[in-house]
């Protein structure tokens, strides 16, 4: 009987990262891939339902894949949004430095007014 | 009989060419990152990504795990590269960031520098007039001169007088901003010297001290810099059997002589600080060059700032 029932248990499932790739996820929406890789969130987000949909009809070996795959869409939306951001400050200071050095060269003080958005 | 040779032969050009397709999704890939690899900029920036790019491109040559699993690693392997890519980029822009912070600041300082001077001239001229009317009023005072001019005089010295007051308040200010761009130079440079890196020059490692660690004109380091110097403490007690050789060094605007003065007296400060944090005077020589040994284009505002500075070399000859 004892036999019977330990064999009819359900095993149990393995873990394939589904909550580390939705951890990642998380960690790229708010690094700002919304703004800087729309398309690599959208393929994350993707793998991430098809992963939990093979999980719920116990595909494990598909399911552990397309997590894998979330959190790799994840990590390169990540590093796009910091290079994203990285551009936009470096373009905006371009900006200001060039603007000052004519204010200069026209003899406005750029000391007058409070310069720039230091962090 | 026919058809089954024709169903075989299909299969055998399918099976080929998936496997022809799996050789050039591989070589691409491969390709991508030697080009990464041997990128004059970018090559050294992400060594860590690019690894992790390397493993999952090498994956894709293991052949087990049939079909779906050469698809999912060619997945990986291809997010990989662009991660490896984007990266590197990042790394990039950010140092050309902090680069544009530096020249933000740069220029700021250097506005302000030029507009204190011309008010301190303006004040000065403001009071020499001021003496002037001074004079003027008091000598006709004596005359016994009772009239238009002596009021003319009286009235012209008490404009004269508003006159300093105000150039001396503009003085002030601009002396209140000097200060807050002081303190944002200061943090700039506590940054700067924590983020110092050793290079290998001629003589063996050394260490550079930007002109910003020095006040303009002067021999003795700034407050913040001295107590920033751990990196360059660390740096020289790494190896002390090795002597240290201290280079003052200036750009080539001004008196050679005075140059030489003053890159001596810099190079000196910089040994009596290191002794001051511990390190043996014995194994230290400082020397004053300077201008004669420019590392950038004296031409250049930017250039001649790379000019105005200290070398610390550890020297790999013992002497």
């Amino acid at each position: 009987m004892a036999l019977t029932l330990s064999a009819c248990a359900p095993t149990k499932p393995p873990n394939i990262g589904l909550d580390d790739a939705a951890r990642m996820l998380a960690d790229a929406r708010a690094a700002g891939a919304p703004t800087y890789a729309p398309l690599e969130l959208r393929n994350a987000e993707d793998r991430l339902s098809q992963a939990r949909a093979s999980f719920d009809k116990n595909h494990y070996d598909d399911a552990s894949r397309y997590a894998s795959e979330s959190r790799v869409d994840s990590e390169l939306a990540m590093v796009k949004s910091r290079l994203g951001k990285a551009r936009e400050k470096a373009d905006n200071r371009t900006r200001e430095n060039a603007q000052l050095q004519q204010d200069i060269a026209n003899g406005i003080s750029p000391t007058a007014a409070p310069s720039g958005d230091r962090q | 009989m026919n058809r089954l040779l024709l169903a075989a032969l299909l299969a055998f050009f399918a099976v080929g060419a998936y496997a022809a397709k799996q050789d050039l999704d591989y070589e691409r890939l491969r390709a991508s990152l030697n080009a990464l690899a041997v990128d004059p900029k970018l090559g050294n920036l992400a060594p860590a990504e690019r690894a992790l790019a390397e493993q999952a491109v090498q994956a894709l040559n293991d052949s087990s795990g049939g079909k779906a699993e050469h698809a999912h690693r060619l997945y990986v392997a291809e997010r990989r590269v662009d991660i490896a890519y984007a990266a590197a980029q990042a790394v990039d822009t950010e140092g050309r960031l902090t680069q544009l912070d530096r020249e933000h600041d740069r220029i700021l300082i250097e506005a302000s520098r030029r507009e204190i001077e011309t008010a301190r001239m303006e004040a000065e001229k403001q009071r020499i007039a001021s003496m002037v009317q001074a004079e003027e009023s008091d000598r006709l005072r004596a005359e016994g001169e009772q009239s238009a001019a002596a009021a003319e005089a009286a009235r012209a010295q008490a404009e004269q007088t508003k006159r300093i007051a105000d150039a001396q308040a503009k003085e002030a200010e601009l002396a209140r901003k000097e200060a807050q761009l002081a303190e944002l130079a200061a943090s700039d440079l506590r940054g700067r010297l924590q983020n110092i890196r050793a290079t290998r020059g001629a003589q063996g490692m050394q260490m550079t001290l930007d002109d910003i660690a020095f006040a303009p004109g002067r021999a003795a380091l700034r407050p913040e810099a001295k107590s920033s110097l751990g990196k360059l403490v660390a740096f020289v007690n790494k190896d002390p059997s090795k002597p240290i050789r201290i280079e003052g060094h200036t750009d080539s605007r001004g008196n050679a002589n005075a140059n030489q003065i003053l890159s001596q007296r810099r190079a000196d400060s910089v040994r009596d600080a290191l002794i001051a944090a511990g390190v043996a005077s014995s194994r230290m020589t400082s020397v004053g060059l300077g201008e004669d040994n420019a590392v950038a284009d004296n031409e250049t505002e930017e250039g001649r700032a790379k000019n105005r500075r200290v070398d610390v070399i550890l020297e790999d000859a013992p002497r």
